[in-house]
């Protein structure tokens, strides 16, 4: 008998292995269907490529991929071609203890102002939730660290039927931002936790999506875009309000962020 | 040089800076063995093409830590084969890997007699059926070593061992299979 050895190494060539599938990691932009929100043309291998678990797939994978490496932001961000400061913002492992700190410094939203000295310096009319009425804080982030055209964030630290966040210590946080509505995308990233839904907000396109912190990206009004993460451990609205992107997070249920958000 | 396929270092340079052609070259160039790798550790074909595709997302995305001159096949099946083990982790289950023999001759073997054939056809099989037969740990590491020709860096890297271990466990597994081969013939 031929040694052990010289049976398993000739043995290899005899071996069948499953045919090897055709992987496929690019990342197109997705293109937006008229009148039906985005579709992530995201190509997968062809056991994924029904629809519904191309986009589940697609947000998966992004979401697994960024929360496993941070720091690979950059690379992202370079593989789409971004040409925006990436702000690298942590996505906090645990909802407690919170970070000393304001709210401000805590969650990154940039320099605390007034509404109305906000309302002077961005360009779009910003909204304010009458179901929340004014904000308890209101901060501006700039460029670099922010988008080319400010951000705006309203803090809600508190507010009735809606728990204190424990991540955040506050109730409710809505993000304002201006960009192109034709243009946007943003690629929420969930965690096998984690669901998205189109849902429509007072006549806007929009998505509900729950789960741990994500990330998204969204095209800004010069086309650069935006990277991001949204903050909360809860969850998320998003949609577009006439070339603003308004994001609400908090520990809402879906019915309680689109009526807020349709009170804008 | 045009129409001489680029290394790997001048790939994962050009990677780096973003161009999307070069790092879907190195999926292409690895993919084969990336997902016969995770089969090893998964069983599974299904969740070995899940684990290769997001294995090698997870490396572009670590491409900036990537360490210059090192070798890219071994860092590619560390990260596609962790995410094999992860899979099995979280799914709790790993499917019993059934290693088969291919039907017929290879495209260019010396035709042998129908006897020899059938000889050396039942050698293999009942190889292979040992093989089969073995502890997981010797089963994966004798089919990292000289089914999938993995170096002993990439096997341990596969197996998620010390490379170390690889050569002390295939040795244990090699005797472990002779021992039961020996049985078998004198039956």
């Amino acid at each position: 008998m031929p040694d052990l050895e010289q049976q398993l190494t000739a043995l290899a060539a005899e071996i069948e292995w499953p045919p090897t599938p055709r992987l496929h990691v690019s990342m197109p932009l997705p293109a937006r269907r008229e009148g039906r929100g985005w579709e992530f043309p995201i190509r997968l291998s062809p056991r994924l490529s029904r629809p519904l678990a191309i986009a589940a797939a697609a947000l998966v994978i992004v979401a697994i991929a960024l929360a496993a490496y941070p720091p690979s932001r950059d690379a992202i961000a370079r593989w789409v071609n971004l040409h925006t400061t990436i702000q690298r913002v942590p996505n906090p492992p645990t909802p407690s203890p919170l970070p000393s700190g304001s709210t401000g410094e805590r969650l990154h939203l940039g320099s605390p102002t007034t509404l109305g000295a906000a309302q002077q310096k961005v360009t779009w009319k910003i909204a304010v939730p009458s179901t929340l009425g004014q904000p308890d804080e209101v901060y501006l982030k700039e460029p670099p660290s922010g988008p080319t055209q400010d951000e705006v964030a309203l803090v809600y630290t508190e507010r009735a039927g809606i728990p204190t966040s424990r991540l955040t210590g506050v109730s409710v946080l809505v993000m304002e931002a201006r960009g192109k509505f034709d243009e946007i995308f943003f690629q929420k990233t969930i965690g096998s936790e984690g669901t998205i839904e189109e849902v429509n907000v007072g006549g806007h396109a929009g998505y509900w999506i729950t789960g741990p912190p994500h990330d998204f990206f969204f095209t800004q009004a010069d086309g650069t875009r935006y990277f991001d993460t949204l903050r909360l451990a809860g969850n998320t609205l998003i949609f577009d309000d006439n070339g603003t992107l308004v994001r609400i997070e908090g520990d809402l249920t879906r019915d309680q962020a689109i009526r807020l958000g349709a009170s804008l | 040089m045009e129409g001489r396929p680029a290394d790997d270092p001048d790939l994962i340079t050009r990677a780096q800076r973003g161009d999307k052609a070069a790092y879907e070259e190195i999926v292409q160039r690895y993919q084969q063995i990336a997902f016969r790798t995770a089969y090893v550790v998964t069983g599974s074909a299904a969740d070995a093409e899940d684990a290769a595709q997001e294995g090698f997302m997870k490396a572009f995305r670590a491409l900036d830590r990537f360490r210059a001159g090192a070798d890219l096949r071994p860092w590619l099946l560390r990260i596609v084969a962790n995410e094999a083990r992860n899979r099995v982790r979280s799914s709790g289950r790993r499917h019993q890997l059934e290693l088969r023999l291919t039907e017929g001759f290879r495209p260019g073997d010396a035709a042998p007699s129908p006897e020899a054939v059938a000889v050396a056809a039942d050698e293999r099989r009942r190889l292979l059926e040992t093989i089969n037969a073995l502890s997981e740990d010797d089963r994966l590491v004798i089919a990292s070593r000289y089914f999938l020709d993995l170096s002993g860096e990439e096997t341990a890297a596969a197996l998620g061992i010390p490379e170390g271990t690889v050569k002390s466990r295939l040795s244990r597994a090699l005797a472990r299979l002779k021992a039961r081969v020996e049985e078998a013939a004198s039956a």
